[in-house]
């Protein structure tokens, strides 16, 4: 409760700090936007990409859920790092893949015209479908044995597994899932501009982000932030009411029961579009930064120094989100009201409604009004900042399981009398390692994203390895750049299959 | 508590820790862009080129773009710790001298190269580039020569912009398209929206859609190619000159009037314009030097092609801009 209000409060602090700033400068004035049009844009793209992501990512947990094969575990921890991957490095990826001078059109002679409203969907729903897949397949592995069992020996159709099985597992997660993909895709900037064809096709953000650094309109900046995140906070009302308590727990052994032949070419179909779809333009970005300038890149100590400052905020960031994730989520299992639980969910996903140029904003001026040095708050913001980008994937991924918990074990609970860290050593802790494992990997790796919340704030020395590759990237140094994107999508590829293993053999260890 | 935290700090995340004492040493603080302090930037060879004869230390401290830089000290004002600013351009200093916050230079400039005279009382330029579309040779065996030819190419040839609100090339293409054509502009911009095949961020992500080769040709500066002859040996790109010639984008350095250091900072500004300290521009900036560096000035920048200057007033830009944006924008929508 208090921690969900602590999030609420900063966002408020946030603005009111920039408000504060421009109601003492009599410079401003307002920008001229055509704000319905706008709003009306960017919402139908937003829209298209968390059906479309929801539907794909479905399709693809589905599938994997059931196949078994070699290096499954790497096709599910490369499904898992789109998400975290820069999204311009995505779209660089699959541009080298579908672009006019990319893979297909060299090997095949058609041009697909990737620019366009289906461009920023192609590259949004890699982003984001593949993370649902993710998030998805948790929730699909773990339906309970005995399910399976009495599913199976009732001999259900795929279809009817699906309907009884399946869907009643990941219905609870869909509207925390698509909150946060529709809002990333309202928020998302560079790569609808890169892949959007001209003005025709652009979000608010880029009014936001133009209002603050181009007009230096600060109150207008706040206006245009607060109609964002009044639609965003509309999405992450709905989608929390629309949020049943879910039925599921338990960890399923390796599936046995397959489903039938066609219907397992079916899956194997839609995986192996899936791995093409999503796995070369990986790929693709791979080829291109592990080449011959890869060695000048390893002999610069400026690398190391940021390899080593990215692995310490991120190694900082997943514990963190972790912890708080943990609590706000047990927070919401045990409150009793539907809207007690809204109220101490929702403030965990406002941060992603808020425009980084205006949180960038706020925190240097939080910093100076307290009276501290942004060089030296910069480590601390950005920790502070990932966090919170990080902790709607955290409440959305653990809050389902843990209230499943709460509902069909609280009475037991009760009745042995445990206290608080009985409880979660004995009861909870076993049935969430896996869940939490996947949120700490995509803790950690979100800190290998976006850095623009500390604009403000750079030194010459504290710099991390996306700051790093946007500098190499302005100075024409593009190897270097193709270099470190493909050391940051190894690093989180390898997080993503050794950090679940990790917690899942904790969990284990104590279950 | 206060005072552990800053080490703490450092200590954990491996920083080097000013050392102890280092007050007795007069520190200059530059703010500046992030990719000038980049290694590979002119900021570390001006910062160790000043520290070897001033007896002082200089400090580097970033934000994001140029722009940044000037709302971060108009954000600090009086308070700011900056002694000097690096990196504005001329489309900027009318804005930043409007704040009141910059003292005069006091240097003369009479050593001066630039393509215009230079008369400014507070900023100093210390180099220059035009904006200039640039092509791959082997690809375009006939580029046009001005934006009129440009529109008349068949509407599969795309170039790639960067977007005015959010890019300082972006910005500039608005101008040079205003300083050209004047009331002509809007049309020139309706004929052009076929060629563009989008309207990136920032110039980074703009040039590299260009070396990906989605684009024929992508707005940056006539020094491109140079630097892709000097520093990669590779000599198919060129940029477009246009008959209506170009705008320039001179970038320049002001001190701040709230520094306790001015004469160490104008010391500054004498060392950034002298030959010895421009010599260290072309080659980690790539853009042209303000003086006459000799030998020093790799033979590539002199092959780079001069244009016609396109002169654009400084008052022009900071009444008009706002609305040269909106109708440039608005013919391409």
């Amino acid at each position: 409760m208090v921690i969900g209000a602590a999030v609420a409060l900063l966002i408020v602090l946030v603005l009111w700090s920039i408000t504060a700033t421009a109601a003492t400068d009599p410079g401003t004035s307002p920008s001229r936007i055509d704000l319905p049009w706008l709003v009306l844009t960017t919402t139908i793209q937003a829209g298209l990409t968390m059906v479309l992501s929801l539907l794909v990512g479905t399709a693809l947990a589905w599938a994997l859920n059931r196949l078994r094969f070699p290096g499954r575990e790497l096709i599910v921890g490369l499904f898992a790092s789109a998400i975290v991957t820069p999204g311009i490095i995505i779209a660089f990826g699959l541009l080298a893949v579908w672009g006019r001078a990319g893979w297909v059109a060299e090997f095949t002679g058609v041009r697909i015209p990737i620019f366009g409203l289906g461009g920023i969907l192609f590259a949004h729903v890699i982003l984001d479908a593949s993370f649902a897949a993710r998030i998805l397949l948790a929730r699909l592995e773990s339906v309970p044995d005995f399910r399976l069992k009495t599913g199976q020996s009732l001999g259900l159709s795929a279809i009817q597994r699906f309907a009884l099985i399946d869907w009643p597992a990941i219905r609870p997660t869909l509207p925390g899932l698509g909150a946060i993909i529709f809002l990333l895709a309202f928020t998302s900037f560079p790569v609808v501009l890169l892949l959007g064809g001209g003005p025709a096709n652009q979000t608010l953000e880029v009014a936001i982000y133009s209002a603050v650094r181009l007009d230096f309109d600060l109150r207008g900046a706040v206006n245009l932030a607060l109609v964002q995140i009044a639609i965003c906070a509309g999405i992450i009302l709905l989608a929390s009411a629309a949020a049943p308590i879910p039925a599921n727990l338990g960890r399923s052994a390796p599936q046995r029961w397959r489903d039938g032949a066609w219907v397992q070419a079916l899956q194997e179909a839609v995986l192996v579009i899936g791995v093409l779809g999503f796995g070369l333009p990986l790929l693709a970005i791979l080829i291109d930064g592990l080449g011959p300038g890869l060695g000048s890149l390893l002999a610069q100590p400026g690398f190391w120094r940021s390899l080593w400052t990215s692995l310490a905020i991120a190694a900082a960031s997943a514990v963190l989100t972790l912890l708080i994730g943990l609590t706000l989520a047990a927070a919401r299992a045990a409150s009793p009201g539907r809207l007690v639980k809204t109220g101490i969910g929702a403030p965990a996903y406002a941060y992603l409604a808020v425009p980084t140029v205006v949180l960038s904003l706020g925190f240097f001026l939080l910093a100076r009004n307290a009276g501290i040095d942004p060089e030296l708050a910069a480590p601390f913001v950005v920790v502070l900042a990932n966090t919170l980008l990080a902790l709607p994937y955290a409440v959305s991924t653990l809050a389902p399981p843990l209230e499943a918990i709460a509902t069909r074990r609280g009475k037991l609970i009760r009745a042995l009398d445990l206290s608080g860290t009985q409880q979660f050593r004995s009861v909870e802790w076993p049935l969430i390692a896996g869940d939490a494992g996947v949120v700490t990997a995509l803790a950690f790796c979100f800190s290998l994203g976006d850095l623009g919340v500390i604009a403000l704030f750079g030194t010459q020395d504290f710099a991390t390895l996306p700051l790093l590759m946007s500098r190499a990237l302005g100075a024409y140094r593009s190897n270097d750049a193709a270099g470190i994107a493909a050391i940051m999508l190894l690093l989180t590829l390898a997080a993503f299959v050794l950090i679940p293993k990790l917690f899942q053999r904790l969990g284990h260890a104590r279950a | 508590m206060v005072k552990l935290l800053p080490v703490a700090l450092a200590a954990f995340f491996g920083l080097a820790a000013l050392p102890a004492g280092a007050e007795e040493v007069p520190i200059l603080r530059i703010y500046t862009y992030d990719s000038f302090a980049a290694e590979w930037g002119p900021g570390p060879g001006l910062k160790a080129g000043f520290e070897a004869t001033c007896g002082c230390v200089v400090e580097l401290t970033t934000a994001d773009d140029a722009i940044a830089v000037l709302r971060k000290v108009q954000l600090e004002g009086a308070t700011t710790k900056a002694d000097l600013i690096v990196g504005l351009d001329t489309a900027t200093s009318a804005e930043a001298r409007a704040t009141g916050l910059f003292a005069p230079h006091g240097l003369t400039l009479d050593k001066l190269t630039l393509p215009e005279a230079w008369t400014d009382p507070d900023f100093v330029p210390f180099d220059y580039g035009y904006f200039a579309y640039v092509y791959d040779k082997e690809k375009m065996p006939n580029p046009p020569k001005s934006f009129e030819e440009l529109i008349a190419l068949t509407d599969d040839i795309k170039i790639v912009i960067q977007d005015p609100r959010s890019s300082t090339p972006g910005l500039g293409n608005v101008f040079w398209v205003q300083a050209a054509y004047g009331e002509r502009a809007p049309e020139i911009w309706a004929g052009l929206k076929p060629h563009i095949l989008t309207m990136t961020k920032g110039w980074s992500e703009a040039y590299n859609l260009f070396l990906a080769g989605e684009a024929d040709m992508v707005l940056s500066y006539t020094t491109s190619p140079t630097y892709h002859q000097v520093a990669e040996g590779v000599d198919k790109y060129a940029a477009a000159i246009f008959t209506e010639g170009h705008v320039a984008q001179t970038e320049v350095a002001g001190v701040l009037k709230s520094s306790e250091k001015q004469e160490l900072a104008q010391k500054f500004l004498a060392y950034l314009t002298s030959v010895e300290g421009q010599k260290l521009i072309p080659t980690t900036n790539w853009m042209f030097p303000v003086v006459d560096i000799g030998a020093d000035l790799p033979a590539a920048f002199g092959e780079a092609p001069t244009p016609k200057l396109l002169e654009i007033d400084a008052a022009d830009i900071a009444a008009n801009s706002r609305a040269w944006v909106d109708a440039a924008l608005a013919a391409i929508q």
